[in-house]
């Protein structure tokens, strides 16, 4: 398995873009920021220790927190992607031994 | 979960005069198919197909209330779970497989999803085959022309190309239009109703008769396809991954999938490996942003226990589905070290 990386989070941010076909370039600094070149401009960086969340999205000058990878996927595609409507279907957890 | 006891539900696609009813009325004859609820739906005022059927037993249902795929999903609902109450009853036969021909014009996703995501079906009820009918013939001009029946024909299972009485042969570029749609699914052909396959509503992992559930040709796992031009924007791949995968993980994944492929996401099925449960596999199936339930078989088909997970797609990118889930395996592994 692969472990997580900034560079693994730089290649799903990336592919994520190509695939819901929007606009923008993503880039990788060297203080493991991900810049995404687009409009608006975003910047996502692995939030400070001790915090409760995980990743930090600065979309437009706004700093809000992400609990998640799928949540930062969300806010960048709301972000980027006037046309995105989630689908609000939940999927249930997978038990982990048959029931 | 694999219970024995649970009926399978196949579907019999198929676009407007694709020989539906013809293979369903060849096929009820034949002895094996005497235990077999037939649920037909017509697009239009007067049901006709169900008269077409020759069966005694009151288990051929006619559902007239308009397309199935749009208008009649609770009616279909309700009509499967009377269908089971009688069966219970003893009001009808003791069927072991329930057959839902729909109407040619009705796209076959949400059918699927009416059979998965209601609760109380799925506890009686399993998914079992989706069959697509095309019309050998007039098939290629169909395949061009309607856009329904690409859909019908790239989550089939199983393919039969129909009226082979008339045309003998089958164009090449009718099976190289079938392969781009749906490279994975096997061909029958059928000659005035009559069909070389006689397994065609077999489900090898729901058959209690096999001992070993046939995971291959479930999955009918298939490289990823080059598509022609026209058909380039439906693919299908498989993710494979060798090392377990926590449930955690694999529920936000499927999660992902459907919160942004969502109708795009035409089918996935898959048999995993899940980290908590290793000596079961999940089988998981969805259609577009549904789910099933995950059941799990007893054991393991065979010495191999990756997980495979096969995706048809519209303008879906596999690039992206496969760092998609090794990001998400990465973070829930990181988040479940840092909690021990």
């Amino acid at each position: 398995m692969r472990s997580l990386s900034i560079d693994l989070v730089h290649e799903l941010i990336t592919q994520s873009l190509a695939a819901w076909h929007v606009a923008g370039t993503v880039e990788l600094t060297g203080d493991c920021t991900i810049v995404i070149d687009a409009k608006p401009k975003i910047r996502i960086e692995p939030a400070q220790a001790g915090s409760v969340f995980r990743w930090t999205i600065t979309i437009a000058g706004r700093t809000r927190p992400a609990i998640s990878l799928l949540a930062v996927l969300r806010q960048v595609r709301r972000a980027l992607d006037p046309g995105y409507a989630a689908c609000r279907v939940r999927v249930a957890l997978l038990p982990v031994a048959p029931s | 979960m694999m219970a024995t006891e649970l009926i399978p539900v196949s579907v019999l696609t198929g676009f407007l005069g694709s020989g539906k009813t013809t293979i369903l009325s060849h096929m009820l004859r034949q002895p094996e198919f005497s235990h077999t609820a037939v649920v037909i739906n017509e697009f239009g005022e007067i049901a006709l197909d169900h008269e077409l059927i020759e069966k005694t037993e009151d288990s051929v249902i006619a559902l007239t209330t308009g397309c199935l795929c749009c208008r009649v999903r609770s009616d279909l609902t309700k009509t499967l779970q009377d269908l089971l109450r009688r069966r219970d009853e003893g009001a009808c036969t003791q069927f072991d497989r329930i057959v839902i021909e729909t109407s040619g014009l009705a796209d076959p996703a949400p059918i699927l999803h009416a059979l998965m995501a209601d609760t109380a079906l799925a506890s009686r009820l399993v998914l079992g085959n989706v069959v697509t009918t095309v019309d050998a013939v007039a098939g290629e001009l169909t395949l061009e022309r309607e856009a329904i029946s690409r859909k019908q024909v790239a989550v089939a299972d199983r393919i039969v190309l129909s009226k082979l009485g008339l045309t003998g042969e089958v164009e090449a570029s009718l099976h190289e239009r079938l392969t781009a749609l749906n490279p994975g699914a096997p061909t029958s052909r059928a000659v005035y109703g009559r069909i070389e396959s006689d397994n065609l509503f077999c489900v090898a992992l729901h058959d209690p008769k096999a001992r070993v559930p046939d995971i291959s040709s479930w999955l009918a796992e298939a490289p990823e396809h080059n598509h022609s031009a026209h058909d380039a924007e439906i693919k299908s791949f498989t993710v494979v991954r060798v090392e377990p995968i926590e449930a955690v993980a694999l529920t936000l994944f499927l999660e992902a999938l459907a919160e942004h492929c969502g109708a795009d996401l035409l089918r996935l099925k898959g048999i995993v490996n899940v980290a908590e449960n290793p000596q079961q596999p999940a089988v998981i199936h969805g259609v577009q942003h549904v789910f099933h339930a995950p059941a799990w078989l007893r054991h393991w088909p065979s010495d191999d226990h990756t997980s495979r997970m096969v995706l048809i797609t519209r303008r879906v990118r596999r690039e992206w589905v496969e760092v998609l889930l090794d990001a998400i395996s990465a973070e829930v592994a990181e988040v479940s070290a840092s909690n021990r």
